[in-house]
């Protein structure tokens, strides 16, 4: 009788300390839901946030950037410079590759609005709204940036600094 | 002997059932935490740099002391805040307040079809509020931007806040 009764004990104990691992395992199991749901937007924030630091490194490189021409402003592009490194674009390749080794750049006037798309050649300087330095295909990254270029005022005859607010736009292939 | 032994039975199951009672009260806790915590105002790269491009933009207004020169957002929110006027007689929070919400339409355009939602654009100083512009419907998923700035001649600062929902 006294073997029995203590066997039931175990058994009640058993059944006791199973149901306890249980439950915290469906707790342990919703803690652990909870705090992966949020996953894949970090996921997204980060890629945004590396193309993000692609196209500001590749606006603050010294071939795009206005340096102390614009009092060294930052994620400014000297449009004068990016327009000669337009028609000399093809010095900067090595091999099939281009120096950035990215799959296109593009700048993009925003404001003031042109409502002509038109493609920035020496006929239209200051009245295009894009210029396509590498044409290509890939992800798109884009990232606001000042445009700024000399202008001068025929009446009254001073030069000026004139800024505008632009796209930058980098098209790169996915890391496999 | 028999009422000990239910009275023993009792217990086992008050303490199962108080166990049971405190994880979930500590779950309530953390689930409520976890739900409340602001998932609002993201600082965002983009919103960042379109701040930084749009104080650099060269409206306009040609200040009236000194060189004639052509200013910048960043230089005429100082006029504005001073209440001068443009070269040409024009006042400067008008030149400031148009270029402003012409920038801000083209670069962040709204509506229900498109990815944002609405925005708002408020500069002020340390005593009062220069401009506030709201567009749209400011929506609980927000990315903002902050920016201080200030005027080297009378040293008094300048916020610049930005928030584009989505």
């Amino acid at each position: 009788m006294k073997p029995k009764k203590s066997q039931m004990k175990i058994q009640q104990m058993a059944f006791m300390l199973i149901a306890v691992m249980v439950f915290f395992a469906l707790v342990g199991l919703l803690i652990a839901a909870i705090g992966f749901s949020g996953l894949k937007e970090k996921a997204t924030a980060l890629q945004e946030k590396n193309a993000m630091l692609l196209v500001s490194k590749l606006a603050n490189s010294p071939e795009f950037s206005c340096g102390e021409d614009f009092k060294s402003q930052e994620n400014c592009i000297d449009f004068d410079k990016v327009f000669i490194l337009k028609e000399n674009i093809n010095k900067y390749k090595t091999g099939n590759k281009n120096f950035w080794r990215v799959s296109g750049i593009e700048i993009i006037k925003i404001y003031p609005k042109n409502s002509n798309f038109i493609e920035c050649n020496s006929n239209n300087y200051q009245d295009c709204s894009k210029i396509t330095l590498i044409s290509g295909q890939g992800i798109s990254a884009e990232n606001f940036v000042s445009l700024c270029r000399k202008e001068f005022d025929s009446e009254k005859f001073i030069s000026y600094d004139k800024c505008e607010l632009g796209k930058i736009l980098v098209k790169y292939e996915k890391a496999q | 002997m028999k009422n000990k032994k239910n009275k023993s039975g009792q217990e086992e199951m008050i303490g199962f059932a108080l166990i049971i009672i405190l994880v979930s009260v500590i779950l309530l806790i953390f689930l409520a935490i976890s739900l409340n915590r602001p998932k609002t105002e993201i600082e965002s790269y983009e919103v960042n740099s379109f701040l930084q491009s749009t104080l650099q933009y060269t409206t306009s207004c040609q200040s009236s002391s000194g060189a004639e020169k052509y200013q910048a957002i960043q230089d005429i929110i100082f006029e504005c805040e001073l209440e001068d006027k443009c070269a040409n007689g024009e006042d400067s929070c008008k030149v400031l307040n148009e270029t402003l919400d012409g920038l801000l339409k083209e670069s962040w355009q709204i509506g229900e079809s498109r990815p944002n939602k609405g925005y708002e654009l408020i500069i002020n100083t340390d005593e009062s509020q220069i401009l506030n512009i709201k567009e749209g419907n400011i929506t609980k998923s927000c990315k903002e931007s902050f920016q201080t700035f200030s005027k080297s001649r009378t040293k008094k600062n300048f916020f610049i806040n930005f928030k584009a929902c989505s």
